[in-house]
């Protein structure tokens, strides 16, 4: 066997395809990108073994991973956040992991999204189960997936071919394949999902203009929600009494250490809203956990310079205003006094 | 530390580096390959190293003294040692609940209202691979069918060989240890058809079993619904083949590795899905287990020695330990049942009605086989035996109403995939892929190589752990 003239042959062959693949992707406008999978949210969770009481620790759904800007956070408040939240996530779990399993004293800013936080306490609810699969890994997690994971990160920053967003925007082979549909044999109710956004190492997450931009991939993104809306309206009504029980007990021991918890409802618009008012109304929910949990509490529609916030999808903020909100939302904050141990310059 | 991983490419490049470099002579070419192997298996979980440790010293110590020991009493106590010590860490860790959990439905049986807490104990990675090597050593020693090890460095390096230390192939003790003894050097061609191998066995692993198989067969198995006759079987295709793929996968990655370094490893696969019946199917599956099942427990039952009754017994309690060797589960006992079942009636067959293979009726039999061993699968991989049934009776067409869950395309994939793996396995049955490899133009090899690599680029798994793992 000429095995050298084989080897030479196939590693130029594979550098070759792998490069062309590569530049194929970038031309169809795909973008270097991080997976925001449970690995990452574990780096920010070691953080959180060694943060001081000045520090400030971010939960809550997706709304808080785009609304919340941890660059102009940092520049009004000279600390940079650590970001714990999770998509499609109530805070609870994650709250719970970080009060019964650490000993931070800071402050905890939990992101209300009404249909998340009430929604369940059960195990095996995907908002449940989603953000206790994070805590988990990261307490399980070997020093091999560490690792694996450190190494990872420069390759994913740097080729696109690596990205590991699913479904329409997938360009993983499993993706690919499962992009492959003929017949109606069996048929996926729910609308195709666009990846809207962008996550950095520190978990900072911006939305990709082209929700701005282009009104057919925003609206893509608004079928989403409502589809799940309409399993919502469906399937079991909020657990409002089960979560806020957890959730105030966990929040009792959190301030008996010392600890501040502050609550943000992040915006939402258009007939997201208009849903939410209907099947999570303020009154009933978020105020009735205000008035509960007596802690500092922020809902943008008290402020007229966050009330008229539109977001491009219905859910989320746009890069530019997102960076406006949190300018805002924590000049609001200092001013109520609720954030404290600010670091100056 | 797993093949399909990133820490293995790098682990693997400085091992290599290491071990062609002029820094060591060959016995701290050795230390350095077992402080490799500690690493790899340690960076998974590090103080289940200390199992390793414990059996590798009790094993040394044991072969230390079988080597001399001439009292047959005493013989048999040093074999007991080991034997006691090797299963009792297989059954505290692997079988515990299992056992904790039959004992429990027993005794409730008779009203007692016992409640057992399950203790989770974590399963460590591949002991049922290295306790059964180590044991083959230890009994090989009392049986003086093999030479004790020179050096504890051997040993030790025999029983945690990183490439086959957590899914094996099993290696006997007279073929490694050996290969130990004088400096082992990969030529340039040995070191070149193990990064084929290497490749071989990643695309197996990543691009057929994770990317174009697993997410059909978790579908159809992870569904709660009772099936259609046609979902039903395409899951259990599915999963012959994720199987194959992932499990041949890692022998092959396994076997090239050690190659790089100019050890040889035996096959432990020869196209199984191409037998032409059952015992030849265990002679090409798993090769490395059925021999030490064959060697360590069929023969001592009695084998064929002792008349047809003893002969069956023994095939069946072989079976029956070898499903239970795959994880402690009955649906693992019944797979293993419904094999010994099929050796049984194969050779009642043989003996009664006898007929000549062949190249007209070798295909439908191999079918029939192929067809057979995909009923045992919904066995081994459905979690719950309702699960199992509930398939079993849709493969039978015993459910004409049951659920769609899987797309047009996801049968078609199946099928294809799985045609193709059929043929390939018949048609390369008395052959193999070095073979093969040496008739075909080396750019027509190198084609074939650089497009499984390409395709473990663009799969670029996650890192799925290999299903053997667990067992």
């Amino acid at each position: 066997m000429q095995l050298k003239q084989t080897l030479i042959i196939a590693l130029l062959l594979s550098i070759i395809s792998i490069t062309a693949w590569e530049f194929f992707w970038r031309s169809e406008g795909v973008i270097t990108s991080l997976d925001d999978n449970e690995a990452l949210w574990a780096m920010q969770r070691s953080r959180v073994e060694t943060a001081t009481s000045t520090e400030v620790l971010l939960m809550g759904s997706s709304r808080v991973l785009f609304d919340i800007q941890l660059n102009e956070w940092e520049a009004e408040t000279g600390n940079r956040p650590i970001q714990l939240a999770s998509v499609g996530s109530s805070p609870l779990p994650i709250f719970h992991d970080v009060v019964n399993n650490t000993e931070f004293n800071g402050t905890i800013l939990v992101g209300v999204t009404p249909g998340l936080f009430f929604s369940t306490t059960l195990p095996k609810a995907q908002p449940w189960q989603w953000p206790q699969s994070k805590v988990d890994y990261y307490k399980k997690r070997t020093y091999a997936q560490i690792s694996n994971h450190i190494l990872s990160l420069p390759l994913q920053e740097n080729l696109a071919f690596l990205s590991d967003d699913q479904g329409v925007d997938g360009i993983k082979l499993k993706e690919l394949i499962g992009k492959i549909n003929t017949g109606n044999r069996v048929v996926d109710p729910m609308p195709p999902f666009h990846e809207f956004g962008k996550i950095a190492i520190d978990r900072n997450t911006v939305m990709k203009q082209i929700t701005v931009t282009d009104t057919a991939y925003a609206n893509s993104v608004i079928k989403v929600w409502q589809f799940f809306m309409k399993g919502a309206a469906s399937g079991p009504p909020p657990d409002k009494a089960g979560t806020m029980a957890f959730f105030l007990k966990d929040l009792k021991k959190f301030e008996a250490r010392g600890g501040r918890v502050i609550l943000v409802r992040c915006p939402s618009s258009g007939s997201l809203r208009a849903g939410e008012n209907m099947g999570v109304p303020r009154v009933k929910f978020w105020d009735d956990l205000v008035n509960e949990a007596k802690v500092k509490s922020y809902h943008f529609e008290d402020y007229n310079q966050l009330k008229d916030l539109i977001c491009p999808e219905e859910s989320h903020l746009s890069a530019k205003d997102a960076k406006y909100f949190t300018k805002e939302l924590v000049k609001i904050m200092k001013a109520d006094g609720a954030l404290t141990n600010l670091k100056t310059n | 530390m797993l093949f399909n991983s990133l820490s293995f490419v790098v682990f693997l490049v400085i091992v290599l580096g290491l071990y062609y470099s002029k820094i060591f002579n060959w016995t701290g070419k050795k230390r350095m390959l077992l402080f490799a192997s500690y690493i790899f298996y340690g960076i998974w979980n590090p103080p289940l190293v200390i199992l390793l440790w414990i059996s590798t010293i009790v094993d040394w110590i044991t072969g230390k003294k079988l080597a001399t020991e001439e009292n047959k009493r005493k013989r048999v106590l040093w074999l007991l040692l080991s034997m006691v010590v090797n299963l009792g860490f297989l059954t505290f860790f692997k079988y515990r609940d299992f056992l904790l959990d039959n004992f429990t439905t027993v005794v409730n049986t008779y009203g007692y209202g016992y409640q057992s807490a399950p203790m989770d104990i974590i399963l460590p990675m591949g002991i049922s691979f290295y306790t059964f090597q180590t044991m083959s050593y230890t009994i090989d020693m009392y049986l003086k069918r093999t030479e004790r090890a020179k050096t504890f460095l051997d040993f030790a390096l025999y029983v945690t060989f990183f490439p086959q230390l957590v899914a094996g192939p099993i290696v006997r003790a007279q073929d490694l240890i050996s290969q130990f003894y004088e400096e082992k050097k990969a030529t340039v061609n040995q070191f070149i058809w193990g990064l084929f191998l290497l490749t071989l066995g990643l695309f197996q692993k990543v691009v057929m079993a994770d990317t174009m198989l697993s997410a059909t067969v978790e579908k159809v198995f992870g569904s709660d619904k009772i099936l259609n006759f046609w979902d039903a079987w395409m899951g259990t295709l599915a999963f012959s083949g994720q199987i194959f793929f992932d499990f041949a996968g890692y022998s092959t990655c396994a076997i090239g590795i050690a190659l790089m370094l100019g050890i040889i490893l035996p096959d432990n696969f020869k196209y199984p899905y191409g037998s032409l019946g059952f015992s030849d199917l265990w002679k090409r599956w798993h090769i490395t287990l059925s021999s030490w099942l064959r060697d360590y427990l069929y023969i001592p039952l009695g084998g064929n020695r002792y008349g047809v009754v003893r002969m069956y017994s023994a095939l069946m309690i072989t079976m029956l330990l070898g499903g239970l060797w795959h994880g402690a589960a009955w649906t693992f006992i019944v797979w293993g049942g419904l094999h010994g079942t099929y050796l049984i009636l194969e050779r009642l067959q043989r003996q009664y009605i006898p007929f000549k293979i062949t190249a007209w009726n070798g295909m439908f039999l191999a079918f029939t086989t192929f067809t057979c061993v995909n009923i045992t699968w919904v066995f081994f991989r459905a979690k719950e035996f309702k699960t199992a049934w509930n398939m079993i009776t849709s493969m039978f067409y015993l459910n004409p109403d049951g659920e769609k869950v899987l797309a047009s395309f996801d049968i078609l994939k199946v099928g294809v995939i799985i045609g193709i793996l059929f043929l390939c396995h018949w048609f390369m049955r008395n052959t193999s892929v070095e073979a093969v490899s040496k008739k075909i133009p080396p750019i027509a090899l190198a084609v074939v190589w650089a497009l499984m690599f390409f395709l473990v680029a663009i799969a670029q798994g996650s890192g799925e752990q290999f299903i053997y793992f667990q067992f």
